[in-house]
C-alpha cells in the first residue's frame, strides 16, 4: 500500500517541537557541567553544555511556536555585553597588583573602558532602539524583568562588598569608596528608568516590574537558602546515623621500615 | 576588636537597603499596593527551591563516590525534593493563589523555570559586575612597603 506524501507531511506536534528543541537542550547544560566537574568525561561533557546552550539561545527560530522560547532569545541578546563586561573585568583585575598571570598594565584601563561601553549597550538596550525584539515586532516579555533584576542586584551587591571592605579589609576606605560609587551609579540608572521612559516600555512599566523584580530577588534567594537546608539536614542525619570508625592497629616493625626507606630515598643527603 | 556578629548583620543590612530604597520611591512615585508581587514571591521560592534541589541531587553523585555510594541521602533528598514538588503542584493549582498570566497549572510550572532562568541570568551578571569591580577595587592598589630594611 502505498502513503501519500501529503498525509506523510504532518506537522509535529507543537509540544513535542518545543521539548525536544528547548526543553531538552536546556536540561543538557546542567547535565553536561556535572559531567565535566566531575572529571569522568570532561570535554564531552562540555560539549553537551554548549551544544545546550547553543540550541536554548537559537530556540525562537527553531521552535518559534513556544513562548518559553523567548528566555532564550534574551540570554542570546546579552550575550554580547555580557562577554564583553566580563572580558573587561577580566582585564582590570589581571591589569593589576597580582602575584600570577598579571597582564600589561594598560588592560585595566581598555578594561574599564569594556565594562563602561558594556553598561551603555545595556542602558542603549532600554532607552534606545537596541531592545530585543521577539516575533511580531513586540518587544520581548523577559527583557522587562532582566533589566530591573540586574540593576537591583548589582546595586545591592555592590553595596555590600563596599561595606565588607571597610568590616573586613584592613585600610581599604578609598577601594570602598570606588565601590559605594558603583552602586549609586547603578541606582541612578534605576531612577532614572523610573522617571524617563524607554524607547519600547514606560517608566510605569519599570516601576511595576521593579515590584517583582525585588519579589523574585527575594524569593530566589530563600528558595535556595530552603534546598541548602534540606541538602545540610539530610547529609548530617546520614553522616550522624554512621557508626564511629574503628582505630586501626599501629605499625608494625616491618612496616615502619618500609615508609622509613621511602621516606630516606625521596629526602637525600648526607648529615654534617 | 570588631565583632563578627555584627559585622553579618551590617553586611545583609547594606545588601538589602538598596532595594528597600528603590522599592520605597517606587511606592512614592506610584503611590499604589502590586498584589501580583506576593504571588512572584511565592513562585520564585517553590521553583527555585525545585530546581536548586534537583541541582543537589545531581551533586550527591559525586558525594556519594567517596563513600560507597549510600542510598540513604539519595533517598532522602529526592524525598525533601518531592514535598517541593507536592506544595507547588497544591499552591499553583489552588485556583488563583500563585496563578500568574497563565491558562493552567503546567503553563505556569514551565513559564516559572524560564522566568528563573532570566532572573538567574540576570543575577549573574550583577555578581560578574560586583564581585569582578571588588577584586579589581583590591588588585589597583599599589603594593605598599610592610618594612624597611636597615
Amino acid at each position: 500500500m502505498l502513503i501519500s506524501p501529503l498525509v506523510a507531511e504532518r506537522v509535529m506536534n507543537p509540544m513535542l517541537e518545543a521539548a525536544i528543541w528547548f526543553w531538552i537542550p536546556l536540561c543538557s547544560v546542567p547535565l553536561g557541567f556535572w559531567l565535566s566537574v566531575s572529571g569522568k568525561s570532561k570535554s564531552l561533557g562540555n560539549l553537551i553544555a554548549a551544544l545546550g546552550l547553543i540550541l536554548v539561545m537559537v530556540s525562537s527560530w527553531t521552535v518559534p511556536s513556544s513562548d518559553s522560547t523567548a528566555g532564550g532569545h534574551l540570554i542570546l541578546f546579552i550575550l554580547a555585553p555580557s562577554l564583553l563586561m566580563s572580558y573587561g573585568i577580566y582585564g582590570m583585575i589581571f591589569g593589576g597588583n597580582v602575584p600570577v598571570g598579571r597582564l600589561d598594565s594598560t588592560s585595566r584601563w581598555s578594561g574599564a573602558v569594556a565594562v563602561i561601553v558594556s553598561l551603555a549597550i545595556f542602558c542603549m538596550m532600554h532607552w534606545y532602539s537596541l531592545t530585543p525584539i521577539w516575533r511580531d515586532g513586540t518587544i520581548n516579555p523577559y527583557w522587562i524583568v532582566f533589566w530591573p533584576t540586574f540593576l537591583l542586584f548589582s546595586t545591592s551587591l555592590s553595596s555590600a562588598a563596599a561595606v565588607a571592605l571597610v568590616t573586613y579589609g584592613d585600610n581599604r576606605l578609598s577601594e570602598s569608596l570606588k565601590l559605594a560609587c558603583l552602586s549609586i551609579t547603578m541606582t541612578g540608572i534605576a531612577l532614572s528608568a523610573m522617571v524617563f521612559d524607554g524607547y519600547h516600555t514606560t517608566a510605569e512599566e519599570f516601576r511595576d516590574y521593579l515590584w517583582l523584580s525585588a519579589a523574585d530577588i527575594f524569593g530566589t534567594l530563600v528558595g535556595i537558602s530552603l534546598a541548602i537546608g534540606a541538602f545540610a539536614i539530610v547529609i548530617w542525619s546520614y553522616e550522624k546515623s554512621l557508626p564511629i570508625p574503628e582505630s586501626s592497629n599501629p605499625p608494625t616493625k616491618e612496616e615502619i621500615k618500609h615508609v622509613v626507606s621511602i621516606a630516606m630515598s625521596h629526602i637525600g643527603g648526607e648529615e654534617e | 576588636m570588631k565583632q563578627p556578629s555584627s559585622s553579618w548583620k551590617l553586611l545583609i543590612l547594606a545588601a538589602v537597603l538598596p532595594i528597600l530604597v528603590l522599592v520605597a520611591i517606587d511606592i512614592s512615585l506610584d503611590s499604589q499596593s502590586h498584589p501580583e508581587s506576593f504571588k512572584r514571591f511565592g513562585n520564585a521560592v517553590i521553583t527555585s527551591y525545585v530546581v536548586m534541589g534537583l541541582i543537589l541531587v545531581g551533586n550527591l553523585f559525586f558525594y556519594a563516590d567517596s563513600r560507597q555510594r549510600p542510598f540513604a541521602p539519595f533517598v532522602g533528598m529526592t524525598v525533601a525534593l518531592s514535598i517541593g514538588f507536592a506544595i507547588s503542584w497544591a499552591l499553583i493549582s489552588n485556583d488563583d493563589l500563585l496563578l500568574e498570566a497563565n491558562s493552567n497549572l503546567r503553563s505556569q510550572m514551565l513559564s516559572n523555570v524560564v522566568h528563573l532562568l532570566v532572573s538567574g541570568t540576570a543575577m549573574a551578571v550583577a555578581s560578574i559586575l560586583a564581585i569582578g569591580a571588588t577584586f579589581a577595587s583590591i588588585t589597583g592598589r599599589e603594593r605598599r612597603v610592610l618594612f624597611e630594611e636597615e
